[in-house]
């Protein structure tokens, strides 16, 4: 039974909040040069709320039951991408189904997200967990990392390690095994350098150690981004009226770079505020996982907030050039379906934890 | 299920209190990393953003018209339209409907499509020109199908044009694309590639005030360097950032040439009769160029902009060097336009009584040397060896005056330097001395020189313009003027910026009773029976005054029948001479029968003009 007194109403505000400041700021990234994305983003932000809602409506705990299934069908459908996914910018991310596409790997990163708390819900560990626990976890996020990477899809599969990373370093740890874990991550690094990463993507990265190696390339890209951000200055240059995004001088307006478009018009004032409504998404998340009756539900709130951060934090750094550009979006304010739909499902859950947690 | 999990969960909960610190830790470097860029290096960043959208382009100016003596256009402008497209915007399609409307030929069109085919990236969204200077009908087709035509514009730039053609081509000059050297050389002078540059004649003499100035406009562009309307930017608020930002081009001032064109028609239809040749007209008492014309000539509309290859190699390779002003870039032996100069240096020096007569027996012997004359004229004074051109009294006049008079009265009378006109590469001739003999022949200096220079056919040369100005020197009685072809600049309004007065250079060391003398003795050349120009009459009763010369030259070529050069200078009229005219026809023969024809018809043209016939008139009887 529901308690309707006990609707949490912030998380639904700010949830609110968050899409419309999306889709006025895709209004603006959008306008002059392709109008019909905005309508397109419009019916997925729909689709996406009734989403949400259901998410909400649903008991979470079904989902225990649910995660390994829900993890499977996930995976496999990453194995379709590769078979017969459709190819765009020399990567292949998307299934076509009656005319609608979608990108698998986006809700990956929820099935991800709810097997791994199904795991370490069912193995509890009260000791500790030590390396050999943890290898099943390790494989269940290997997998479709491996599967993303082929496509390849840097920014996703980075998102997936670390909503890996995020929910085993919230639990109980043997020494040995942290140990162990840093060394993994320290021995990972050079090999995916060499090994798994395009050289496309070795250049963006290198460029933005040396920005001055590539001035025409993707370093430029960053560098319209910053002008954008810091001609906002204190106040903006108000709604529409950023010349960065309204010449078109700002590269990928809707996808990677919409906070470049937010900061330009609406100023440090704006992009504080919006800041601020990730930040307070996120903690409340963290707030939720923490009031969780069980731990399911918490590594699942645990879960989602690692996505919220993990996309907000490194799209941002990445626009403000503090991180190399890799493409990871900005949720709710980037252009994209499977992502919206990801995005507002995920607070969906949270929503149902919330709608749950003081059921007795 | 929950008290399983009991030992794990406290932990848990400890560690999102972490996870939160650290997730506004990661928003506060944020946070602190947009109060760099926006507060501390907000405003770089916004010069920045405005530096991506400005920019400037040119205005062009117009240039300067050049205008004859009665105000008549010789050089103006008209507007010349080109084609461009931008590749990005522009169809396979379109090409064929734009080579269809203008009925281009199909290997221009083929040429075209690789053209653009080849532009790649960022040069795509840059227009390129496809045609330049299209006529009138193709604009109006292009205008009328403009619609159908995606990524087709029309841009417009002055053309220079020289109205009266051929006519005065040397003088007017033409323009051409300024070199890359030049470019280096010239760039604070605003110079930019492309730029048209005057390279002859008074496009160049007077190029700083013919130019005038480029203006510019700041305008915006988007990412694709697309231009956006104004009304767009004040959408934007951006219409402050152009205020300022233009430039108004100050058009070039124009130029009055001294030139009557009329006049220089008239000159240049003379001297047609021949190959090649040179006439100058010169006022005597202004030493203003009322005509200047050298033979052959060229159309500089042909070169103005875009000679083509085969049109400039036809010109270079013309073995008659149209290019070539022969009023002053080339200088001549004069033959016996000299013995007024040699009978100025004895009159000056009272070397001779005007009436003391020397025997002329068709020879003249020193040294084991015959120098000869044309028939044997016997005793004449210097009146009838002017008139009759006697060698052999000036020979003898020749040993009384020595080369060194004949080099300092040469020099007096402004010989052996250029005359100031600086134009077209003026050369000043050449003087010779007795040190110059010493130095350049075998056995030095000997006195049979001073004959063969006595009567121009020594190795002294002058130019036409030279001719022409030293016997305007002489009818005016000693005032020696820096010729002027510039009469005065004004503004594109009309104010007058530059008056050009009549500049004397100096007034010769000669008695000017002596130069009036040799006037009034030059109209026996025309006047006297036995003159060697007699016959030779201008219309409505003008008296002319001349003196011809016949310079003996190398053949041009073996087997030529004739190969003298003729000259005639004529003053006229000849009792108070206006204008002085010098003719040269090159390897014309002789002087009397070849050149005093062609200055007969300048000086005709001459007192045909409205206003001289107005001047004159008080004096008729």
């Amino acid at each position: 039974v529901i308690h309707t007194r006990r609707f949490d109403w912030t998380l639904a505000v700010a949830v609110v909040a968050i899409a419309v400041l999306g889709m006025l700021n895709l209004y603006s990234a959008t306008w002059t040069s392709r109008p019909q994305l905005y309508s397109q983003q419009l019916s997925w932000m729909a689709i996406g709320l009734v989403g949400f809602a259901a998410a909400a409506a649903l008991d979470y705990r079904h989902l225990e039951r649910l995660a390994y299934p829900l993890y499977a069908l996930g995976v496999a459908s990453l194995v379709l991408v590769l078979i017969v996914g459709r190819t765009a910018n020399g990567s292949r991310r998307w299934l076509e189904a009656g005319g609608q596409s979608v990108q698998p790997s986006e809700f990956m990163k929820l099935f991800l997200i709810l097997a791994l708390a199904r795991f370490l819900h069912s193995w509890p560990v009260a000791e500790g967990r030590a390396l050999r626990h943890l290898l099943i976890p390790f494989a269940m996020v290997a997998l479709p990392v491996a599967l993303v990477l082929r496509q390849p899809d840097l920014g996703t599969s980075l998102i997936l390690v670390l909503i890996f990373a995020t929910i085993v370093l919230l639990t109980r740890l043997r020494p040995g095994a942290v140990l162990s874990l840093a060394l993994v991550a320290g021995l990972a690094a050079p090999l995916t350098w060499t090994h798994l990463l395009k050289d496309y993507q070795r250049q963006r990265i290198m460029t933005f150690v040396q920005p001055a190696s590539d001035p025409a390339g993707s370093g430029w890209h960053a560098r319209q981004a910053l002008t954008a951000v810091g001609a906002g200055q204190l106040g903006g240059r108000g709604f529409l009226h950023g010349t960065q995004t309204q010449l078109h001088f700002l590269p990928e307006r809707w996808t990677d770079f919409p906070f470049a478009v937010w900061a330009e018009e609406w100023g440090f004032v704006g992009s504080a505020a919006l800041l601020g409504l990730y930040l307070f998404l996120i903690l409340w998340a963290v707030r939720l996982a923490s009031e969780a009756r069980e731990r399911f539900g918490a590594i699942l709130c645990a879960g989602v907030a690692a996505l919220l951060f993990w996309h907000a934090f490194i799209n941002i750094g990445m626009v403000t050039g503090v991180l190399p550009v890799v493409g990871v979006t900005l949720p709710l304010l980037s252009y994209g379906g499977s992502s919206v739909l990801t995005v507002l499902v995920g607070l969906g859950l949270l929503m149902s934890v919330s709608l749950r947690r003081y059921q007795v | 299920v929950v008290g399983a999990s009991r030992g794990e969960t406290p932990e848990i909960r400890r560690r999102f209190r972490v996870m939160a610190f650290l997730a506004s830790a990661g928003f506060a470097l944020l946070l602190g990393r947009l109060w760099q860029l926006q507060i501390l290096q907000g405003t770089q960043h916004l010069a920045r953003a405005h530096d991506n959208l400005l920019t400037e382009i040119p205005i062009s100016s117009v240039r300067g018209q050049i205008l004859d003596a009665r105000g008549r256009l010789v050089a103006d402008n008209r507007p010349s339209y080109d084609v461009y497209v931008t590749p990005r915007f522009f169809s396979d399609e379109t090409l064929e409907r734009l080579g269809r409307i203008l009925a281009l030929p199909h290997e221009q069109l083929e040429q075209m499509r690789r053209r653009i085919d080849g532009t790649e990236g960022l040069a795509r969204y840059r227009p390129k020109r496809l045609l330049r200077d299209i006529d009138r009908d193709q604009l109006a087709r292009i205008e009328t199908a403009r619609l159908e035509l995606a990524g087709v514009r029309l841009e417009w730039t002055p053309q220079r044009v020289y109205p009266m053609k051929s006519v005065g081509a040397h003088l007017v000059g033409y323009l051409n694309e300024i070199g890359p050297g030049e470019l280096q050389a010239r760039r604070d002078e605003g110079y930019a590639p492309g730029d048209l540059i005057g390279r002859a004649g008074v496009e160049w003499l007077f190029e700083a005030s013919l130019r005038g100035h480029d203006g510019r406009e700041r305008i915006v562009t988007d990412a694709r360097g697309v231009r956006r309307a104004t009304e767009e930017l004040r959408e934007l608020g951006l219409t402050h950032l152009l205020a300022g930002g233009r430039e108004e081009a100050r058009a070039g001032h124009n130029v009055t040439l001294t030139i009557d064109f009329d006049l220089q028609r008239a000159a240049e239809r003379a001297i047609g009769r021949y190959r090649t040749g040179a006439a100058v007209a010169i006022e005597t008492d202004t030493g203003r160029i009322l005509a200047m014309a050298s033979r052959p000539g060229f159309d500089p509309n042909l070169f103005t902009g875009h000679v083509s290859p085969e049109q400039q190699a036809q010109l270079e390779q013309d073995p008659r060097r149209p290019l070539i002003d022969r009023t002053v870039r080339e200088d001549y032996f004069p033959g016996s336009i000299f013995k007024a100069l040699t009978a100025l240096a004895a009159l000056r020096d009272h070397l001779i009584d005007v009436d003391e007569k020397l025997e002329c027996k068709g020879r003249h012997e020193l040294g084991g040397h015959t120098f000869r004359c044309a028939h044997a004229h016997g005793w004449v004074n210097l009146e009838q060896a002017l008139a009759r051109s006697c060698n052999v009294y000036f020979y003898q006049l020749a040993e009384r005056v020595g080369m060194d008079r004949l080099a300092d009265i040469s020099r007096e009378f402004g010989l052996g330097a250029p005359t100031g006109l600086g134009l077209n590469g003026e050369v000043g001739g050449f003087v010779t001395t007795k040190d110059w003999y010493h130095q350049n022949w075998k056995g030095g200096f000997r006195l049979g020189f001073t004959l063969n220079a006595a009567i121009g056919q020594g190795n002294t040369k002058m130019t036409v313009l030279q001719a022409a100005l030293l016997y305007a020197t002489i009818a005016n009685g000693g005032r020696l003027f820096v010729p002027q072809i510039v009469r005065r600049v004004q503004a594109a309004d009309g104010r007058v910026l530059q008056e050009f007065t009549p500049q004397l250079r100096r007034t010769v060391g000669v008695a000017p009773e002596h130069m009036a003398w040799i006037t009034r003795a030059l109209a026996g050349v025309v006047e006297d029976p036995r003159g060697t120009a007699y016959g030779v009459k201008a219309a409505d009763g003008i008296r002319v005054a001349g003196k011809t010369g016949t310079a003996q030259v190398r053949p041009p070529k073996r087997g030529a029948e004739d190969a003298s050069h003729a000259w005639f200078v004529a003053l006229a009229p000849a009792e108070a001479p206006r204008i002085s005219v010098a003719v040269l026809i090159e390897h014309g023969g002789q002087g009397s029968k070849v050149a005093a024809p062609v200055a007969i018809d300048i000086v005709n043209a001459y007192f045909r003009s409205p206003e001289v016939r107005m001047a004159a008139a008080p004096e008729a009887p």
